[in-house]
């Protein structure tokens, strides 16, 4: 899984933008967002990525594990996301 | 939203002001011979180009004039390109060849978007003054078999409204992937062909119908890009949520838009945050926002658009 090949990735203070530069569409994405895509730009399958933001950041609660798991499915609903 | 970035997301290039063709409706009044004193040089676009991408800008547009006649032209686009930046160009079509169509394929750039106003050599030629509308569709179908991805560009008049059905059916037919339009800037060389130009509201409401009805037919083949606001109401929207693009002119200094006279920065002399915070100064301006209150209240001041005026910011 990775970014598709017309989106782009930035890091801001408010997190991170996603531009998809075909359609010329900016998404926004919050500071958990911007660490999902940074990781998903690593490189791995989704379980992948999960796996590397549950040991980089404190989950008890498995929230993040939830967050990150929609927010992959939302990306991939929009196209944002190939799966080679 | 422009305002929480650290630097534009897209940067509209114009690289020389020098055309090949002398269109009646060219905004810059671009034309052969009409290149601008001080265009930055290549070596000069290629350090701009490496701040540029130093500032994590995603995504460059070139155009002119026609970018082409740069003489940098090539190794700009292959820097933009081998720095990971998406790339389009925007071009009349007519310098090119097979080759350079294979180049532009193999540098990856994301789209070549040509001028077709028109489904016919009447109109077309009509409007793109040394224009033949034959090389455009020649253009097309090499950048199509090179691979490269295919965008036109319609700018409507008076004159070439009722083909713009055709047009859509046209860029189906050559395997384009985006068509842009929207109601056409009567600044620049328009402002002097006015009467001849300036479609009337009936033309543009049956050219916008024509637009929706194509758009919809094909629909997930063909992404239709139509700004049926006019450029006034467009800057009234922009004036409060700024896009984050800058508008590159040929010698490197920055246009707020190109639908309004005022530049905030020199990228020659300055770094590309500076410019940025001028950007978005200049924008919250009281000059800008007069200008723009001014333009609705006296319509012909659309003639001064593509003039050059400094933003005095804080
Ligand atoms: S091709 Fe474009 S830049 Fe050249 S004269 Fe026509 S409108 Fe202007």
């Amino acid at each position: 899984m990775k970014l598709a090949r017309f989106v782009k990735f930035r890091e801001e203070k408010f997190g991170g933008v996603l531009f998809e530069t075909r359609s010329e569409k900016v998404f926004t994405l919050t500071s958990t967002g911007a660490a999902v895509v940074k990781e998903i730009a690593a490189g791995g399958s989704a379980e992948q990525v999960v796996a590397r933001l549950k040991a980089r950041y404190q989950d008890p609660s498995g929230k993040l594990e939830t967050e990150a798991r929609e927010f992959i499915d939302s990306l991939r609903s929009q196209g944002l996301l190939s799966e080679d | 939203m422009s305002a929480s970035l650290g630097a534009p997301l897209y940067v509209g290039w114009q690289l020389t002001n020098e055309c090949n063709l002398a269109c009646l409706h060219c905004i810059e009044e671009s034309g052969p011979g009409k290149a601008l004193a001080g265009e930055l040089s290549r070596e000069e676009a290629l350090d701009v180009l490496r701040r540029l991408d130093e500032a994590q800008v995603p995504f460059l547009s070139f155009s002119g004039g026609e970018p082409l006649l740069h003489p940098g032209f090539w190794d700009i686009v292959a820097s933009a390109c081998g720095r990971g930046m998406h790339v389009k160009v925007e071009t009349n079509g007519h310098l090119l060849k097979a080759e350079d169509c294979a180049r532009l394929g193999s540098l990856g750039v994301k789209a070549v978007q040509l001028s077709l106003d028109g489904a016919s050599a009447g109109t077309y030629e009509r409007l793109r003054m040394r224009g033949r509308f034959e090389t455009v569709l020649e253009a097309a179908r090499l950048l199509r078999a090179a691979g490269v991805p295919l965008e036109l560009n319609f700018s409507p008049t008076r004159f070439n409204v009722h083909e713009a059905g055709l047009a859509i059916d046209k860029a189906v037919e050559l395997g384009a992937i985006g068509f842009y339009t929207g109601r056409t800037i009567m600044a620049g060389n328009a402002a002097r062909s006015r009467a001849l130009l300036e479609p009337t509201e009936e033309q543009y409401a049956s050219f916008f119908a024509q637009v929706r009805a194509k758009a919809a037919e094909y629909q997930g083949r063909l992404r239709v890009c139509c700004h049926e606001m006019g450029f006034l109401e467009e800057l009234k929207v922009r004036v409060e949520n700024p896009a984050a693009l800058f508008i590159l002119l040929p010698d490197g200094k920055v246009k707020l838009i190109n639908a309004l006279p005022f530049l905030c920065g020199d990228l020659r002399r300055q770094g590309v945050a500076e410019v940025w915070k001028s950007f978005l100064e200049g924008w919250r301006s009281p000059e800008v926002r007069g200008f723009i209150a001014e333009l609705e209240r006296d319509p012909s001041l659309v003639g001064r658009l593509h003039e050059r005026v400094e933003c005095s910011l804080s």
